[in-house]
This record gives structure tokens, sequence and C-alpha cells, in this order.
């Protein structure tokens, strides 16, 4: 092997090396769990719950006194109080994936969950 | 330089070509038709065509909007016998509507909504009708007297009775989305419209969509099981979705057309799979009303309709016909079910 090729050579394993490590280090992370809120078809917020280290709520304040409490912890959400007459947000308690997003139909808030581990695309019901 | 520096850089710009590839894409949230919608709709063209379909689910919300005024169905239900103008979209979901109502003999009546009113289901209002009521409410379920006419695009109910599409409505609203998203070449999209899925095509990656069908007595959090599909409307009636209790009796929004009151055949859902939104969305709602047995022997009279049913009871007991049998799985958690396959 003349000079060249070495070079080449190693040139082409350091690069086959840093892809893979790139590669394993992607695929081995926790998977994102990103939670979207959205307030009347409007995205507000997007939090990564695999990153929520403390837990804590947001206030999400709408017309004439409407409010929906989210409560945020490591991996999983819920509305924890809520304005709305039939509290079926509330009921609902807490999701962690993204098998059924919590729908607060008289506030118009929409919390939903895009990875974390569920294989449904949706669910019927 | 040598060709064989090119590999390295060939090497990298596939891999990196592998990690960011992705097919154009365009989703939205909406709230409509008193319920939450989400359309996610992939390949070229993808917004331009969600925008499109946004449009449509206003307009058919304002011709169908039974508590608006000015809706067509509103017209209809003051017609007081004499024809009024409709359009072609609430002409076309009327006649399929009242096909769907003989095929089942009157199991699914759209006349029902002076009853469902009456029980408060439309504005939350909730209250028991006396029997006295619920006697003279349900003479007035009768699709029969509604007068259609395709031709000149008018129809008529008589003084006193009324009608709604909420049984037909989000299913024909996925079989309108359906064509007119696929007629603007989009060949995989995912509608999820208040709890009625549409499909079109597969997943952008050519696998099948994976829909979760709701637990019954947990509608809230796991899904009882899955069906795998592509371009089929998946749709569940079950008596979860609308619901109140009084004096320790539950009574849910599925009206049976002969008693005007819940109707009670021991189901606790039923899921309609087929290719058109219409009839798996009014078919659930009739075959909530006639319980398994007379659904078993509906589905097997009717194989021209090309449907799979998943029938579940009260007892926890899960029925399904036969398509279905390759393609349903149970999930871990409700693995302990029976589960019945039915043959043609």
């Amino acid at each position: 092997m003349n000079r060249t090729t070495k070079l080449v050579v190693i040139l082409l394993l350091v690069v086959v090396a840093v892809c893979s490590l790139y590669i394993f280090q992607t695929s081995t992370q926790p998977s994102a769990q990103l939670l979207q809120i959205y307030q009347h078809g409007t995205l507000v917020q997007t939090i990564d719950l695999s990153h929520v280290q403390e837990p804590y709520t947001i206030e999400l304040k709408g017309e004439s006194g409407a409010y929906n409490t989210v409560s945020v912890e490591p991996g999983r959400v819920c509305i924890s109080h809520a304005s709305c007459p039939d509290q079926v947000c509330v009921h609902q308690g807490w999701i962690s994936d993204s098998t059924l997003p919590i729908v607060c139909l008289p506030n118009e808030i929409i919390l939903e969950i895009t990875g974390g581990g569920s294989d449904l695309d949706t669910i019927a019901g | 330089m040598k060709p064989v520096f090119i590999l390295p850089v060939l090497t990298m710009g596939l891999l990196t070509g592998c990690v960011t590839a992705q097919t154009p894409s365009a989703n939205s949230q909406i709230f409509a038709m008193d319920t939450v919608m989400s359309l996610e709709v992939y390949g070229d063209g993808a917004q331009a065509a969600l925008d499109n379909a946004i449009s449509t689910i206003y307009h058919l919300e304002d011709l169908w909007d039974v508590t608006e005024e000015d809706s067509e169905v509103s017209a209809i239900n003051q017609s007081q016998g004499q024809p009024v103008p409709i359009s072609p979209e609430t002409s076309a979901l009327l006649e399929q509507s009242q096909e769907l109502s003989q095929l089942t003999d009157g199991a699914l009546d759209l006349t029902a909504y002076s009853a469902v009113s009456a029980w408060g289901f439309t504005t939350g209002d909730y209250r028991v009708p006396s029997q006295l009521e619920l006697d003279t409410l349900k003479t007035k379920i009768d699709y029969t007297q509604l007068s259609l006419n395709v031709e000149e695009q008018t129809a008529s109910l008589p003084d006193g009775m009324s009608l709604d599409f909420g049984s037909v409505a989000k299913g024909d609203l996925g079989a309108i989305l359906s064509e007119q998203l696929q007629n603007q070449g989009i060949t995989s999209a995912l509608l999820y419209l208040g709890g009625n899925v549409q499909t079109i095509g597969s997943k952008p990656d050519g696998t099948l969509w994976r829909v979760g069908i709701q637990d019954p007595s947990n509608p809230e959090q796991a899904a009882l099981g899955v069906v795998e599909v592509s371009q089929k409307a998946v749709v569940t009636s079950g008596s979860y979705q609308r619901y109140f209790e009084e004096n320790g009796e539950t009574y849910w929004h599925i009206l049976d057309p002969e008693t005007a009151a819940p109707a009670r055949s021991g189901l606790t859902s039923v899921t309609v799979i087929g290719e058109n939104g219409t009839i798996c969305d009014g078919l659930s709602t009739a075959l909530f009303v006639m319980g398994l047995e007379d659904g078993i022997s509906f589905w097997k009279q009717h194989p021209e309709l090309d449907l799979d049913i998943i029938w579940v009871e009260e007892s926890g007991n899960v029925t399904i016909t036969s398509g279905l049998e390759s393609t349903f799985q149970l999930t871990e958690a409700q693995s302990g079910r029976e589960v019945t396959v039915i043959a043609p």
C-alpha cells in the first residue's frame, strides 16, 4: 500500500466510525416524547416530556374566565383543573403516549403527545 | 484526486440522506361539528390539499348544523311539509341515509332527532322523559315521512318531525374528504374526525395504518385492540360516547327508534370497517341498536357491502368478522378477553 491509499483507508474508517457512532447514539437515546399544546387550534407550546425534571403547572386562560390547568411531570401530563362544565378533560387523567390526546371541547384545548412508545397511529371510538 | 476519495464523501452523503429524508406533510387540529378533528396529509401538495379539506369541513358544518337556524337541516325541520331547496351534498347524504334506513329496517333513523333533544343529548341538559312522552316521541320517528326529491334537490318533513345528521355526518365527511384528497393527488392521509377514522392509502412508508379501538369500559385510557388498514374508514358507535346517569341508571345517546329510549341491546360498542365512511357510520349506529345476534345475521345477509365488524358486549366479550382474523389484535392488557370469529 502506498501512502495515499493508506490515508484513504484510514479516512474511510474514521468516517464510518463517526457515522456508526452517530446512528448508534440517536437510536439508543430515549426517544423524544413531545407534548404539543393547542388552544383554539393554534399550537401554543411544545414540551419534551422526557426532559422534564421537576413537576410544574401551566395555566391556559381563555375568554370570559375560562381556564385549564395543565400539570406537567417527567414523562406524563394531565389537566388537573378546568372551568369547563363537563370536566371530561380532568377525568381523563394522565397520558404519556400518543394513543389518545386530552381534549377539552368547551375550552378548545388539545394536549397531544408524539412519540413515547405507542405504536398506534390513531384511535377510533 | 483519486476516485477513491469520493467514497467517504458518498458514504456520509448517503447516511445523512437516510437520516434526514422525509415525505412532505401537513397536519392540523380543528374544532368543528361539535367535536375535535385531526388531519394528517402526506406527499407533494399536502398543505394545499389540507387547506381545501378544512374549507370543506366548515362548509359542510354550516349546511348540517342542526342548532343553527340558517342551516339546511334546520330548513328541512321547519319545512312543515313544503319542499325546501337543498345542496347536492345534503341531497346525496339524505339519499344514502334513506337507503341505509331501508336496509336496516329502520334501525338507523335520522328522524329520531326530536327524541334525542327530549333526552337533552343535544344541549347537555339531560332528563329522562316520562313513558307518556316517549310514547308520543316514538310516533315522530319515521324515516319514510321524509320527502326527498333528488332531481329537483328539495326535501321536506311533516310538521312536528325533525331530523339531524348526527349518526352519519362525520362518516360522510370522511368519504367526501377521502375523494377530494385523492382527486388532488394525495395517496396518504389520516383523518381523525371526532372518533371516526378515515384513512387514505397507506402510511407514507407503505405500511398499514394502525388504528386503535377504544375500550368501552375504559374509553379514556387504553385501547381494546388494534386493526391494520389502508384506504378504509373505521367507525365506532358506543354507549360510552355520550351518556348521563340518573338514580343509578345510565342513559346513552344511541336511541332505539322503536322506543325513543336508549338502545339496550347488550352491546357497549360496535365498530364498522369498510371503504365508505357514510355506510360505516350509519351502520355502526344501526348495528348497535340491533344487538349482536341480529347484527351477525345482517352481516351474513349483506356480503356485497364488504364490511368487517367488531362487536363488544356488556360482558366484555368481543366478536369479530372473519376478515379481521389476521388484522385485529387485542392489546396486551386486554389479552384475557374472549374473541369469537364469525365466518360468512
